[in-house]
């Protein structure tokens, strides 16, 4: 057999499975998951409050989500949070997400997504006027970009952070050294 | 095919399929951090959303320009047109030009074009393609403004205002800030964040 007979089919299929793999990934933006009778409680939180939830003695890891609905990126790796919530909080993990969405939308569009993502995590929604104090209490280099994910250990130290869509392996590892150290 | 023709192509798809995977998106630690507030701006070239190439030099106002990264489809920068289409207006005759930028991979010229023959934005919009001027910036969201004086020395950087909501807006900050300059007084707050929706890098 040639070398050509060999390379030219792998190479291509390389190629071909990555494109697959972005297609995807555009197309996924649009999906939702069925609608499911989730109760879910929100509470509205100032930039006081916010800094208390991240700063606050901790017992366990701490994973802080912000996003909203309004964001494309948010959406889509919400379902991977919900996994992940599900997967390591039965390990320890507590995680809250934090929407950026408009306070009044706190009884309708936020709960409806969240029951859509079948989201269990307690959730808050941001009251604030001005949101550079709350941006600059989390984190001083966070320029505001969603989503934004950070993980803080039991001493409150983030040990893993990232502005925009969040690569859920990357999350995963991150978390799956903190609970193993917990 | 020879072997080397083998390798070359190999090498080829591989470099091809790399850029398909990096186009999924860019981490975010890898992206620039802002220029300093005071620090000049090179010159930059970008097209317009017909194509037609436009230097800083050739946009710029006699005072200043407002360079505002916004978006298509992020609801935040659409939050945001009529206030920029104002801001553009207001600051023409006095010598600041604003001018929109899209660094989104995700939107082409032509849905550029489109989105701003629907929603009324006549001020200069110009293509980021490849996010070369988004990273010069170290611009990370949608809107996301940048003041420069007529030497494109950086005044302010950051939100338009407070809120999302015309409603709700306390602080104007890009506007106190073209103010304060245009009256040759300090810049008080020359920096300020909002959440915004971030730039689809490629």
């Amino acid at each position: 057999m040639r070398l050509s007979q060999i390379f030219l089919p792998v190479g291509l299929s390389i190629l071909v499975a990555c494109f697959a793999v972005s297609a995807q990934r555009t197309i996924g933006t649009a999906k939702l998951a069925p609608p499911a009778t989730v109760s879910v409680n929100i509470e509205t939180i100032d930039t006081a409050g916010l800094k208390a939830l991240i700063t606050k003695q901790k017992d366990k890891p701490l994973l802080v989500n912000f996003w909203a609905t309004w964001c494309i990126p948010c959406r889509d790796e919400f379902p991977d949070l919900v996994k992940i919530d599900g997967e390591f909080r039965p390990k320890n993990l507590d995680f809250v997400t934090v929407s950026l969405d408009d306070v009044g939308d706190i009884k309708t569009l936020v709960p409806k997504f969240l029951a859509e993502m079948k989201a269990t995590m307690p959730t808050y929604l941001l009251d604030v006027k001005d949101p550079e104090p709350a941006i600059n209490a989390v984190d001083p280099k966070w320029q505001g970009d969603l989503p934004a994910t950070f993980l803080y250990n039991e001493k409150g130290q983030v040990v893993f952070k990232h502005f925009g869509r969040v690569d859920s392996a990357e999350l995963r590892e991150a978390i799956a050294k903190l609970v193993k150290s917990h | 095919m020879t072997k080397r023709n083998v390798s070359i192509l190999l090498a080829t798809l591989l470099v091809m399929a790399g850029a398909v995977i990096a186009g999924s998106g860019r981490n975010s630690s890898e992206i620039p951090a802002p220029p300093a507030i005071g620090a000049t701006i090179e010159e930059f070239t970008l097209p317009d959303v017909d194509g037609r190439d436009h230097s800083l030099k050739s946009i710029k106002g006699k005072n200043g320009t407002v360079l505002i990264f916004i978006s298509v489809q992020c609801p935040v920068s659409n939050a945001y047109n009529e206030r920029m289409e104002k801001l553009a207006a207001d600051y023409k005759s006095k010598g600041i030009s604003v001018i929109g930028v899209n660094a989104n991979s995700s939107e082409d010229a032509g849905a550029v074009k489109a989105h701003a023959t629907e929603k009324g934005l006549t001020f200069t919009i110009l293509k980021d393609p490849g996010n070369k001027l988004a990273d010069k910036l170290g611009a990370t969201r949608t809107p996301e403004a940048y003041f420069l004086d007529g030497n494109n020395k950086l005044l302010y950087h950051g939100r338009i205002d407070n809120s999302q909501n015309p409603a709700a807006i306390e602080s104007s900050d890009l506007r106190t800030a073209l103010d304060a300059a245009l009256a040759g007084k300090p810049i008080e707050k020359t920096e300020a964040k909002a959440f915004g929706c971030t730039i689809k890098r490629a």
